[in-house]
């Protein structure tokens, strides 16, 4: 069947009509060209598989055109001409990166991992054709760890504190577990101030009225105390700050400091300052990388 | 295309399996083979490209076999959504269509498109009676959503609705000793028609099960069964095609009151239309046809299935032509 209807075809008589179906996918290169997409998709499982295969595919297809016609430049524009393709590189390769690490949640962490390892292995890419070799470039790096922070919603004067202690030299090379770790201090430090926002509206109880000071500090105390938490193995650790943290037990903290001051109405704190000082407890715990 | 369970637990061949993928992979690998010449020169990796691009965008069901258009949930959505931003205009104009009319516009879109699909679907909205009679496209369009979507689970639903009707309830069970209830309620059946809608919803739940996700949200079918008591198969259709919720799930068409509203799509046709009438090559009569025809959305796909209609039928000749050459 498949035969026939192609053979109507009017084209050139002796192009691919007399190939088979499997010799002409070997030769068009289509086995390799799946299986490594697939891979891909399996190892990422995002939640959208078409769309992420049609951003693939296209990114290899913008690779695979413009490694063909990239060359053509090189005569009239000379260094500068080669500086502005070095820059367009690096851009996308920037952007391939974050779409990579968008596509899983860092609590799942083998794919987030594996998603890590991707952007880093792309973004290195741009480093060994200049001058850094042997990992990202430290101007790179930093670049992108703010992308990173903006992309989860970040606000930049919110996230400037914490990328002051992530980032590098601009000529530094950033080995992978420093980049892995600073990808992941980023997506966590999001997801916390999330939370700080949901705790804060929370103890705020009706979304129009601020909420009061003296039951943000328990609360932020409480917060603080979690995170104090030093000593132990790293199981114990965890068991007793949420403990802290627990609802019941902030629950407790709370009742008591109202218990305290029940005739009249406080001083408020508004979400900026309640955010401000919850994303500074964490930063605070953020080692300072040069 | 969504996952209901974690897709970081199941096995790899589930979650391709699971979210249509392999579905989509061998029909774009099936295409590539029909068309080899024509994409061998457009790239491989580009077309690869487009083709994942243009499932995404929800434009790969416009024109393809009924097949390709009923094999997943995404392509269903898709084909609905196409159908309403082609024919959107006859909804504007309030023209009333036939089943026969309405079957007519969706073979534009799909050439082989059965017409068994439309006729339930007039069943519905003329809740099984003159079924000749002309439909508006916000009725039909909405109960056609639910009759396409959802239409392997409605066939359950009618085989249980059956059973119910002829005193059998697949989900009971039979106590020898309870003649006095089962009199009543046969009395109440000569009298009203329908079943209780309590029972039907209880022999839903347990259908749902079967139907993992594959079916419209419980809460919804619980919503459309409370507002009577006794309820006949095609209300209930209608009351699910009525329910805004199913069709916000859905996720192809806009509310009930936004049907006819697309400011965008009103600003592109005033455009092409200023843009015909300006254009000095078209005649009167030409400008005229174009404002009266629906809007229809361009596509790469359409030449590509011109031309291969135009290959299916110049097929015997040009294979006599090749045997000779040979």
């Amino acid at each position: 069947m498949a035969e026939k209807r192609r053979s109507g075809v009017t084209a050139d008589p002796k192009s691919a009509k007399a190939e088979s179906d499997e010799e002409f996918l070997s030769q068009a290169g289509v086995g390799a060209l799946l299986r490594a997409a697939l891979l891909k998709l399996v190892e990422a499982r995002p939640e959208d598989p078409i769309g992420f295969l049609a951003e693939h595919f296209t990114n290899e297809a913008s690779e695979t055109e413009s490694g063909g016609g990239g060359d053509g430049g090189d005569g009239d524009g000379g260094r500068d001409g080669e500086g502005k393709y070095q820059d367009a590189l690096e851009e996308q390769q920037l952007n391939k990166a974050l779409w990579h690490l968008s596509l899983a949640h860092h609590s799942q962490r083998s794919a987030f991992n594996n998603n890590i390892r991707v952007a880093y292995d792309l973004l290195s890419e741009c480093g060994a054709v200049r001058h850094a070799p042997g990992g990202v470039q430290g101007r790179l790096y930093t670049e992108m760890l703010r992308c990173v922070c903006g992309d989860s919603g970040l606000s930049e004067t919110t996230a400037a504190p914490l990328l002051h202690r992530l980032q590098c030299h601009d000529y530094e090379a950033v080995p992978f577990e420093l980049f892995r770790q600073a990808v992941m201090t980023c997506a966590a430090f999001s997801d916390y101030l999330h939370r700080a926002r949901c705790l804060y509206a929370a103890v705020a109880c009706s979304p129009d009225r601020h909420a009061e000071r003296e039951l943000c500090e328990t609360v932020l105390n409480a917060l603080r105390e979690a995170l104090d938490t030093s000593h132990g193995s790293d199981a114990t650790r965890y068991l007793e700050a949420s403990a802290k943290i627990s609802p019941a037990e902030l629950a407790r903290a709370m009742a008591k400091t109202q218990g305290a001051s029940r005739e009249q109405e406080g001083p408020s704190m508004d979400m900026r300052e309640f955010e401000d000082a919850a994303a500074a407890l964490f930063i605070a715990r953020v080692r300072v990388i040069n | 295309m969504n996952m209901t369970t974690d897709r970081f637990t199941v096995p790899a061949e589930e979650y391709l399996a699971e979210t249509s993928t392999l579905f989509y992979l061998t029909d774009a690998v099936t295409q590539l083979l029909e068309h080899r010449e024509e994409f061998i020169q457009f790239g491989i990796v580009r077309y690869f490209a487009e083709y994942f691009t243009s499932v995404k965008n929800g434009n790969h069901v416009l024109f393809r076999e009924f097949s390709y258009v009923k094999g997943t949930a995404h392509n269903r959505a898709s084909f609905v959504h196409i159908f309403w931003k082609c024919f959107r205009q006859i909804g504007k104009n309030r023209d009333l269509l036939t089943m026969m009319e309405y079957t007519s516009l969706l073979q534009l879109l799909c050439p082989d498109f059965p017409a068994e699909m439309v006729q339930n679907t007039a069943k519905i909205v003329l809740m099984e009676d003159a079924m000749d009679c002309p439909m508006s496209l916000s009725d039909f369009i909405y109960s056609f959503q639910i009759q396409f979507y959802y239409e392997e689970f409605l066939e359950s639903v009618l085989v249980i609705y059956e059973d119910l009707l002829e005193g059998k309830n697949p989900n009971a069970v039979i106590v020898p000793t309870s003649t006095s209830a089962e009199t009543i309620s046969s009395e109440e059946m000569d009298t009203q028609e329908g079943v209780d809608s309590s029972v039907l919803l209880e022999c839903l739940e347990g259908l749902c099960e079967r139907f993992k996700h594959k079916h419209p949200p419980l809460s919804a079918m619980k919503e459309a069964l409370e507002s009577s008591t006794r309820v006949s198969y095609y209300g209930f259709l209608m009351a699910l095609s009525k329910h805004e919720g199913i069709s916000l799930e859905i996720g192809a068409l806009p509310n009930r009151s936004d049907l006819l509203i697309d400011p965008e799509m009103d600003q592109e046709l005033e455009r092409l239309v200023a843009q015909v009438a300006i254009s000095p090559t078209s005649n009167s009569s030409g400008s005229a046809q174009g404002l009266k025809e629906p809007c229809r959305k361009p596509s790469p796909r359409k030449s590509l299935h011109q031309r291969k209609r135009i290959e299916m039928e110049s097929d015997g000749s040009t294979e006599e032509t090749d045997s000779s050459e040979n």
